[in-house]
């Protein structure tokens, strides 16, 4: 079981993208909350992965931010899916599917 | 107890141990370097920065107010590695995703500064002493040996030393023993830095003449007491001390001379044939800087010699004798020094033979001249 999880990580660490931009297509999420969500899944991660990748999410334009103030300590960063966001959200949600069906298919 | 480090985290100020500290500063350093290439970056270490910051809130209180150093590993250990989420940045993350949370924290770098305090020139023995973590007698006495053993070579290392190691000024410099970025274009910047700073501070050549006031200061500040302890106490140099010391005082002065007369035959030999009694500089070491070695080598020789003459610069307390005795001592260890080296390394025999040569040549001409 070690050995596959080990063997599946780059497939895990490519699909972390679609699991964030999942997860921010709900409501509003701080990084704080969504390791919590992550925590006790396969794809549980940390600041120093999520951070960076947040970045360039939001730099391609699927993501964005808004500042909310918090009552312990300096706002917080709430993020969110944009419209371009949504449209590539479908699109993965659309190809896993897809890719879903293909290995299904396979060895039948 | 431990020492505290005062830090702000976008904005906010934290106290943390020490250690902790180190590990903290090491572990963003990391993360820069690893999102160098990254247009993120500047956010994404904001991001860092303010959530170590809510992390090490949750573990402060109103009756706690320093994250300790197990705090801070623990919080670095929940951060986790950073890893630019660019694929073209192109590092080696492939497996990072997977075995994030097991992967250990790389062991911390020690970091090699100039430590002014308690330096006998510049400090850069006394940092590789630390560096090291052993005495600064023992590396001073390898420092002397091997620049006699390599004639002269490895004072210039010395002089590389002082332009490229950064100079210990803050405590958090001089505690910070950890990861520093050792690429070449930074050390070439550094020197270039320091060297330019060296040039236009003539901060050396400041704090030389400070020194030198603070001794003859001292010196005279001794005389008087003496003066006046012997006018009141009698005498507190025995005869036969004082008449070793006026002998010192003569031989000193003698030595002095000839080193003198010595380095002005050997700057002359330099700038005009480019070697030093026949000896060529190394390959690819400029003139100037084989010029600024040898003023180095007279400063550092005619030094003691100063001491022996003047009664001694350290000696707050002491008795005049007695740094006199401090300075005879090093001119012992430096003749025998150079007395090793001559008989057992051809180099440096060569450049004293002909240093030799060069000064019964002078004496020579000289008394022609006058006859």
């Amino acid at each position: 079981m070690e050995n596959i999880s080990e063997k599946l990580a780059p497939i895990r660490k490519g699909l972390l993208e679609f699991v964030i931009l999942k997860i921010v297509a709900g409501d509003k999420v701080y990084v704080a909350d969504m390791l919590k969500l992550l925590g006790p899944t396969e794809f549980a991660t940390q600041e120093g992965t999520l951070y960076p990748l947040l970045s360039k999410l939001r730099r391609e334009e699927l993501v964005d931010y808004e500042w909310q103030e918090s009552d312990a300590g300096p706002p917080r960063k709430y993020y969110k899916l944009t419209p371009k966001g949504r449209t590539q959200l479908s699109t993965l949600n659309d190809y896993w599917k897809d890719l879903n069906r293909t290995l299904a298919d396979f060895g039948n | 107890m431990q020492k505290v480090v005062n830090i702000s985290l976008n904005g906010i100020a934290y106290q943390l141990e020490e250690p902790g500290y180190n590990q903290l500063r090491s572990y963003l350093e990391r993360a820069e370097a690893r999102l160098k290439d990254s247009p993120d970056r500047n956010e994404v270490m904001a991001d860092l920065e303010q959530a170590v910051g809510e992390k090490c809130r949750a573990v402060l209180g109103p009756h706690k107010t320093v994250v300790s150093t197990g705090e801070v590993e623990r919080i670095i250990q929940e951060m986790g590695p950073v890893e630019s989420a660019d694929p073209e940045a192109g590092n080696a993350n492939a497996d990072a995703a997977g075995t994030a949370s097991s992967a250990p924290l790389p062991p911390p770098r020690k970091r090699l500064f100039q430590i002014r305090e308690g330096a006998m020139w510049m400090g850069v023995c006394n940092g590789i002493a630390a560096y090291l973590n052993v005495d600064v007698t023992w590396v001073r006495i390898a420092f002397i040996l091997l620049t006699i053993f390599s004639s002269g070579l490895w004072f210039v290392l010395y002089l590389v030393l002082m332009f490229v190691v950064p100079v210990a000024n803050t405590p958090e410099d001089r505690a910070a023993a950890f990861g520093m970025p050792f690429s070449t274009e930074e050390l070439i910047n550094r020197a270039k830095k320091n060297f330019e700073e060296f040039g236009q501070q003539y901060r050396w050549r400041r704090e030389w003449r400070r020194q030198q006031r603070h001794w003859n200061r001292q010196f005279r500040h001794m005389n008087e007491q003496l003066r006046v302890a012997t006018a009141h106490a009698g005498p507190v140099m025995s005869q036969s001390g004082r008449v070793a010391m006026g002998v010192f005082a003569v031989i000193a002065a003698l030595v002095s001379a000839v080193l003198f007369v010595a380095l002005i035959l050997a700057l002359f030999s330099l700038v005009t044939t480019h070697t030093l009694f026949g000896w060529t500089l190394p390959y690819g070491i400029p003139m100037w800087l084989g010029v600024v070695a040898l003023l180095m080598v007279y400063g550092a020789l005619s030094a003691p010699l100063k001491m022996v003459r003047h009664g001694g610069p350290q000696a707050n307390g002491y008795h005049p004798g007695w740094s006199a005795l401090h300075g005879v001592m090093w001119v012992g260890f430096a003749a025998l020094l150079i007395w090793v080296a001559y008989t057992f390394v051809p180099g440096v025999r060569e450049v004293l033979d002909s240093l030799m040569w060069a000064a019964n040549l002078t004496v020579t001409t000289f008394t022609e001249t006058i006859a």
